[in-house]
């Protein structure tokens, strides 16, 4: 260990510095005004320091994580004179970002009169401006289509709020009102971190708590370099495919090449496919995300995901790839597409190192929004679809999760109540079960997706956008185990045929009445299904989990 | 002589205390008896009587109530011994327990399965029928698909029924037409209604909470009925009154009725015991800070009041019912300390629990835990541990805490010292996290101390939190039973608006005069005395999920502006919350909430000691340490008086707690005989 410090005294920092994330975080669950924040929770937490080295983080959207390290960088390059009560907001994904709706403050630390921490909150906005409500635009080409981009700039100078800047921000958002609320959250979150952090400092010293990062890095990477010197060595290759860009390109590939030697892995995703011309391309950062994202899932949940944890990983990526889009291209689907795609790429190809870690596929997104009007109040709406949460892939440790999420998310997004949602929309949710036989078979079953029926009770036409991916490839089985079903939208408009809804789509005309059929994946199945104890069949039946003709007849 | 009992379960001991009104109090201790609690129960009472000198019998005859916390409903959850339950609920949604909002608890493990049910999927049966947002019949209830439900749980042998249907909180009709028909076809049947359990918008809470009531009703229905039979024959003529979860207390057919309402009925009574603490010293902002053996239950009394809160769960079941918002955190005297792979010091959340214990009771345990550090520290005394009856192995403490300090490189001392440090963290940490929750300064609280691991920990704890003073009453030991003496009883109901739009004041007036007429209607048949009525709305910012419950209490309700007023104090409370308020913006008024409040007449509050007629003198000293070793006088608890006072370092031992004074920490004895202590 490079660092000197008792070991009580690390542990004691260690401790304090995740209650303080923790902390962030239950702050902003509570007073964040949109649903996407406080119902879905959208949102992340983090501590960097000034060599934007991740320090502290509360467990919220794996996704956002890994990117905040480089969020913190192109904040360092652009500002060198940072006083205490600066405020930094960015989005734009060439400058740090991921995408753009979600956006980014940075509150700095300083003790002694000397800067050394950042706390950072990142959350999803419920819309960024741009050519569609909520920033999902299949048809976008380029990246001024999608929304409004802010690099690094101060929204607070010295404790003084910039507000004709907010008020340009504001102008620029189709829902000001929920912009300002969240950002109000998201700015009282980081503050409360920051006077936790210099109160730390004070009772030890910065010194102390400085050499205690050090040692808990150092510590952390210890940990996890323990646990992957007990994985096969070996060069391994995975991949994954994109159903399509909505363009016209159909199974874009995500290749990784992943070198396994001691306590070092290397993923390299150079060969991936060329970048596409629409929002499945991912920015440098959401990659950097990703890959960091399948490694945390495979080490121990214990480990705490900070820089140490993330020192034996090394990425290699050529940019104008599909990994890694150049400049000005649209990315918005990238957090969840080409993400989760990246990750089942690592998993399968670390699968042959470290079977038992490998889980199967968890799902993909596939969302749609709907914009209206309601009968009842004769006001406009816009619904997304948290609902129909799709399956969880399985393990070595037992059968997947049902209804619980996508790689990206895994269970940390929220669907909320369907009677609120029947209160606030005109809508009825006529089936929200289980959608038997999704999941994936093997000795460990993929979880089940869900099959809800949602019926239109406006009485204009309204549109719907879709954005996702995964209605040609269900979650991938792993070691012998079957693929999870994939995504199977459909629309059901009287007098015409059933139509399968595509995962890319805009402008959809939903007439009254309309029913929407989602069948949303299963996860991935793991090991060989003849491996699966009979027991394990029979409860399967009993519960009506497998039964895939009586699911039929019922479609 | 008039007695009152306060009987409180625990999972070793049942406390009793009872009192009469002279304001005589007396406690007694007797073992646990989980098979069957009521047997504890009367085995204590024997020892109450012994300890009054009356015989059980004439005990009884004089006892006009006796209040009990029971944790008969706790353990059949956290044990999973509950009824088999089966779930009626509308056709296509009977997923939606299992679905859990599509939550999962710890965001990097995805290799652990899916918790079980409490209602396996095969046991949930739909039902056709369905009503629309505004509470009209969609669907109507179709019979021949009740009774086809109907007959499958009759085939499954389930043995209680939940009934739960969507938007039935605005109008039960179907739920009602499902429960008579049930009952018509399997007359012996629990069932548990979704709309009188918890007639609240929000289906998965509303879900939940019905399946777990159903699932433990059955067996608090079974256990009180045996225990109120049991007390007739032993001659108690009295009434017999259940504490629940959210502090008030209530009949046995109530309590049995809302079964889940009892889950938190033990440390429900150290709440109580909390309050009554605070009227007697007159502090108003407590921390109640009660550690045992394997967890720490923590809660906050401010203003003189407990906070209720509906977010709760046990067990990982999802129980919407308001309760007394006590977190329960994994820290106590037997957590387990063990060094990570990162050479980084934990402490808990595994516990050497009773058996085997901590290394240092010999029983075979091991690991160090928190008792162990506190041997190799010398705040215990190993010889004099429980009165001397149960005397410490000290070599096996410093053994266990030896092989600690050997895998982080640590002197023995060193790492004694550490696991000290990270408990009270953990538990300081869970108190900041409870003030958060409730937008409140910790530093303007004081520390009350009680449970039998906590007068080591109190001392730091409140200094990790700025907390200045430390409060440890002589009933310590018996808080909870002690303060279900003082509950009130309590019925709660309320009801959610439904109503596109800005409430009327109207429309307000008219849906809480229906509650409180409901409310006042079923206290009135428990109860001839005072009833004061509560009144609470939970409401938000318009795209908020969380509901702030704002009490509405000394509104002028005949106000032109009572909205507006309402709205006001909707304003204040979220910026004491959360540091902000968004006015100007839509509030929706989501849930009434009514309180009816049976106000039980006080007996004469805790006597008197007798002052203190000369200085008190340590009986022994010892070395503990303090950052350093130190000759640390050693008092006993007994020879303190009213108005002694004495300075840290200073250790002061009961027969059941050792309290640790600190270095520069000021201790007076108060009026009632307790340590009232100021830190530096």
């Amino acid at each position: 260990m490079s660092a000197k410090i008792d070991p009580i005294t690390r542990s004691v920092v260690q401790h304090r510095l995740s209650s303080i994330v923790k902390e962030m975080g239950e702050a902003m669950l509570r007073t964040s005004y949109s649903q996407i924040l406080n119902s879905s929770r959208d949102f992340s937490l983090a501590i960097c320091d000034t060599d934007a080295r991740l320090i502290a983080q509360a467990d919220h959207l794996p996704v956002h994580v890994g990117a905040l390290p480089w969020a913190t960088i192109a904040v360092e390059e652009r500002f060198k004179d940072i006083k205490p009560g600066d405020v930094i907001l960015l989005n734009d994904p060439y400058h740090g970002g991921s995408h753009l709706p979600d956006v980014t403050v940075f509150v700095p630390v300083f003790a002694d009169g000397k800067r050394l921490l950042w706390t950072i909150v990142r959350a999803h906005q419920s819309d960024i401006g741009g050519g569609t409500h909520g920033a999902y635009n299949p048809a976008a080409t380029e990246i001024w289509q999608e929304g409004l981009r802010i690099p690094p700039i101060k929204l607070y100078d010295a404790g003084k709020l910039r507000d004709d800047l907010f008020d340009m921000l504001a102008l620029n958002v189709r829902n000001p009102r929920e912009f300002r609320g969240d950002l109000s959250a998201m700015l009282g979150a980081a503050n409360l971190g920051e006077r936790r952090l210099s109160r730390l400092f004070a009772e030890f010293g910065a010194p102390v708590v400085e050499t205690a990062m050090e040692a808990i890095l150092d510590a952390t990477e210890q940990q996890t370099r323990a646990v992957v010197s007990t994985w096969k060595d070996g060069v391994f290759h995975g991949e994954a495919f994109l159903d399509d860009d909505g363009h016209g390109r159909s199974d874009i590939r995500i290749a990784a090449k992943v070198t396994k030697k001691g306590s070092d892995v290397e993923v390299d995703l150079s060969e991936s496919d060329p970048q596409s011309t629409s929002f499945v391309n991912s920015s440098h950062a959401n990659m950097q995300a990703a890959v960091a994202m399948a490694f945390a899932y495979l080490i121990d949940a214990e480990i705490p995901k900070n820089t140490g944890a993330l020192r034996p990983l090394k990425v290699i990526a050529k940019q104008g790839t599909i990994v890694w889009a150049d400049p000005g291209r649209p990315v918005t689907l990238c957090t969840s597409h080409p993400s989760n795609e990246l990750v089942e790429a690592i998993v399968k190809a670390l699968s042959a190192s470290c079977p038992d870690r490998a889980m199967a596929g968890w799902s993909r997104r596939f969302r749609i929004a709907i914009q209206g009007e309601d009968p009842r109040s004769g006001k406009s709406f816009i619904w997304h679809l948290f609902q129909a949460r799709p399956g969880g892939g399985a393990s070595s440790g037992g059968d997947g999760w049902s209804s619980i999420g996508e790689w990206h998310s895994v269970g940390g997004l929220k669907f909320g109540s369907l009677e609120v949602a029947e209160v606030r929309f005109p809508l009825h949710f006529r089936t929200h079960e289980f959608r038997s036989g999704s999941g994936g078979d093997g000795q460990f079953r993929g979880g089940l997706g869900v099959s809800l029926d949602l019926v239109l009770e406006t009485e204009k036409i309204a549109k719907g956008n879709t954005a996702g991916d995964g209605a040609r490839h269900g979650p991938c089985g792993m070691l012998g185990g079957e693929d999870g079903q994939p995504h199977h939208y459909r629309l059901l408009s009287e007098g015409c045929e059933p139509r399968v809804l595509r995962t890319k789509e805009v402008g959809i005309e939903l007439r009254p009445g309309d029913c929407l059929e989602v069948r949303s994946s299963g996860g991935g199945g793991w090991g060989p299904p003849e491996k699966r104890l009979a027991e394990a069949r029979q409860r399967d039946r009993e519960q009506g989990l497998t039964d895939v003709a009586a699911e039929q007849a019922s479609s | 002589m008039m007695f009152r009992i306060g009987v409180d379960v625990g999972g070793t001991y049942t406390d009793l205390v009872a009192t009469d009104e002279s304001g005589r109090t007396v406690f007694a201790k007797s073992p646990s008896t989980p098979a069957d609690q009521s047997l504890g129960v009367m085995a204590g009472l024997d020892e109450l009587a012994r300890r009054l000198n009356v015989s059980r019998a004439d005990m009884l005859a004089a006892t006009d109530r006796l209040v009990h916390g029971t944790t008969v409903a706790t353990n059949a959850l956290l044990e999973r011994k509950g009824a088999k339950v089966a779930l009626l609920t509308t056709e296509g949604h009977r997923d939606v327990v299992e679905m859990r909002e599509g939550l999962k608890p710890d965001r990097y493990d995805l290799r652990s399965p899916p918790p079980a049910p409490l209602v396996p999927r095969e046991l949930r049966f739909g039902v056709k029928e369905r009503l629309r947002a505004n509470g009209e019949v969609m669907i109507p209830l179709d019979a021949t698909s009740l009774d086809d439900a109907i007959a499958g749980i009759r085939q499954s042998g389930a043995a209680s029924v939940a009934v739960c249907f969507l938007h039935s909180y605005l109008n039960p009709v179907h739920e009602l037409a499902a429960v008579e028909r049930l009952r018509q076809a399997l007359p012996d049947i629990s069932i548990s209604r979704s709309s009188d359990v918890l007639p609240q918008i929000k289906e998965y809470e509303r879900v939940s909470t019905t399946i777990v009531n159903a699932y433990v009703e059955p067996i608090v229905r079974r256990y009180l009925t045996n225990l109120e039979a049991r007390l007739t024959e032993a001659g108690f003529k009295g009434s017999l009154f259940v504490v629940l979860s959210h502090g008030g207390m209530a009949p046995v057919e109530e309590a049995s009725r809302l079964a889940a309402g009892t889950v938190l009925s033990g440390p429900a009574g150290g709440m109580s015991g909390g309050r009554r603490c605070a009227d007697l010293i007159g502090i108003a902002d407590l921390v109640p800070f009660d550690m045992g053996g394997t967890s720490t239950d923590i809660s906050l009394i401010a203003g003189g009041q407990a906070s209720l809160s509906a977010d709760g769960s046990l067990a990982g079941q999802r129980i919407a019912l308001r309760s007394l918002d006590i977190a329960s955190i994994a820290a106590g005297g037997g957590s387990i300390a063990s060094v990570d792979t990162s050479r980084t010091l934990c402490v808990g959340p595994e516990s050497a629990g009773s058996v085997p214990g901590p290394a240092c009771y010999g029983n075979g345990g091991q690991a160090a835990t928190v008792t162990d550090a506190n041997v190799v520290l010398g705040y215990l005394d190993a010889t004099a541990f429980m009165g001397g009856r149960r005397p410490l192995d000290r070599a096996a403490s410093e053994a266990a805490v030896d092989r600690i300090a050997k895998a982080m490189d640590l002197s023995r001392i060193e790492a004694a010292a550490g696991i000290y440090r990270m408990i009270n963290l953990n538990m300081a940490d869970g108190i900041r996290l409870m003030t958060l929750r409730r937008g409140v300064d910790p530093r303007k609280f004081a520390l009350l101390s009680f449970g039998g691991a906590a007068g080591l920990h109190a001392a730091e704890v409140a200094r990790e939190l700025e907390i200045k003073r430390i409060i440890v009453p002589t009933v310590a030991s018996v808080l909870s039973a002690w303060g279900m003496l003082t509950s009130d009883l309590r019925y709660e109901i309320s009801r959610t608006h439904y109503g596109a739009g800005r409430i009327s004041a109207d429309e307000v007036r008219e849906l809480f005069a229906g509650l409180e007429q409901q409310a006042v209607g079923r206290m009135r048949s428990w109860f001839n005395g005072n009833i004061v009525i509560e009144r609470s709305a939970e409401m938000r910012y318009g795209e908020q999920i969380f509901e702030i419950d704002v009490s509405l209490d000394g509104l002028d309700w005949n106000a032109a502006d009572l909205v507006d007023r309402i709205e006001d104090r909707f304003h204040v409370r979220h910026e004491e919350l959360y540091t902000y308020a968004s006015r100007g913006q839509e509030v929706v008024f989501v849930n009434a909430r009514i309180a009816a409040v049976g106000e039980v007449p006080r007996q004469n509050e805790g006597a008197r000691e007798a002052a203190a007629s000369g200085a008190c003198s340590p009986r022994a000293a010892r070395q503990a340490f303090l950052g350093g070793w130190r000759e640390v006088p050693v008092y006993a608890l007994d020879d303190l008086r009213p108005g002694h006072t004495l300075n840290g370092p200073a250790i002061i031992e009961a027969e059941t707690t050792t309290v640790l004074v600190d270095t520069g920490d000021r201790v007076t004895v108060n009026p009632l005989g307790w340590l009232d202590i100021s830190s530096r």
